[in-house]
């Protein structure tokens, strides 16, 4: 027991300490969430509210902005609602690897699961095979320094200045190219990166929110499958009676 | 006291949306869907990278933008396909990023 407990505690470690690597990318978009939301009018227990209970970054300042202009509940759940639809394929490709771990693990999991603390499991599981506590290390990393910045972000307020002004929005998109790189090495995985590239940009230009994310995400994965099962020269492991 | 109702449907749907795939995926899934979530990590993670560098979000929806950021994404991935370093990376990418800006003088 104890040392199930200590390889616990250990696994719940790495992963908070794995996703320092993206708190840079997090942390001025916190702050900045915190300012926007007292501007809003929202309160200092409502702005870390939110952070607290929905935690989920990028609905967080639509929310922000629908407060702003007066918008119905109703509406602030259902804009939440499309751009965080794409957590369901996150989730599913998450599960795929941690799916042996009991389902009240999972259950707290999926309450704090981010396009960040994703990518950091996935990278992990790839080299270490699916673990659910490194998992909720990752995510519990995150949610400190989501809520931490809603805090600082709070107490400065007007002294922060734009992070996109300062191009600080760039670091997202920098660590996930880091992530994305060291898996395009074959032929099949560049294939649907280059589409899902394709894909993604069509999509972001022709619908609002995060679809492009989903759909580009779903089609780039299911041609990645298709193109696997074709390919001689990479035979696929477990996909092999797939081949029909 | 409404808002706080309002967080708790926006919890709400975020969570389902979280917590479906995780909690009904108990099995192991089909050969095809196995193959398939396979190569979902590339793909999300290029959607996550690619309108993030070649658009921006104005009054008029997203358009595409050619500013110091294509090749400053450019050079950031050169530099992850060389080390699979993510510090470096991001380092040498806003390194990048504000010599660009400055050279073109914006």
């Amino acid at each position: 027991m104890q040392g199930v407990t200590q390889s616990r505690w250990k696994s719940i470690q790495s992963g908070f300490i794995a996703t320092i690597i993206v708190w840079p990318g997090v942390a001025p978009f916190g702050m900045v969430y915190a300012v926007s939301a007292l501007a809003a009018g929202l309160s200092f227990s409502e702005t870390l509210g939110m952070s607290l209970i929905v935690f989920a970054g990028a609905s967080q300042f639509t929310a922000v902005g629908l407060f702003g202009a007066g918008a119905n509940p109703i509406s602030i759940i259902a804009a939440t609602a499309i751009i965080n639809a794409r957590h369901l394929l996150l989730a599913a490709s998450t599960a795929s690897y941690i799916r042996q771990s009991p389902g009240w693990l999972r259950s707290i999991v999926a309450f704090q699961l981010t396009d960040e603390t994703y990518a950091v499991g996935v990278q992990q599981f790839e080299k270490t095979g699916g673990d659910a506590w490194f998992q909720f290390g990752s995510n519990l990393s995150l949610y400190f320094v989501w809520a931490v910045s809603t805090v600082i972000g709070s107490l400065l307020g007007a002294l922060i200045p734009d992070p996109v002004g300062l191009g600080l929005d760039l670091i997202f998109p920098l660590t996930f190219i880091a992530f994305l790189m060291p898996m395009v090495r074959d032929r099949v995985n560049r294939s649907v990166a280059l589409l899902a590239a394709g894909i993604s940009i069509a999509v972001a230009l022709w619908l609002p929110g995060s679809w492009y994310v989903l759909i580009a995400g779903l089609v780039g994965s299911a041609f990645g499958a298709w193109f696997a099962v074709q390919s001689p020269l990479t035979p696929p492991e477990e996909g092999s009676d797939a081949n029909h | 006291m409404n808002i706080w109702w309002t967080y708790i449907g926006m919890a709400a749907v975020t969570y389902a949306a979280r917590a479906i795939p995780l909690l009904i995926m108990r099995n192991d899934p089909p050969p095809w869907l196995a193959l398939w979530l396979r190569y979902v990590p590339p793909a999300v993670f290029t959607a996550l990278v690619v309108p993030a560098i070649v658009t921006t979000s104005g009054i008029a929806g997203r358009v595409i933008t050619f500013g110091p950021a294509i090749p400053a994404g450019l050079i950031g991935a050169l530099v992850a396909w060389r080390t699979s370093n993510a510090l470096l990376t991001v380092l040498c990418g806003m390194v990048s990023f504000w010599l660009i800006r400055m050279v073109m003088g914006s």
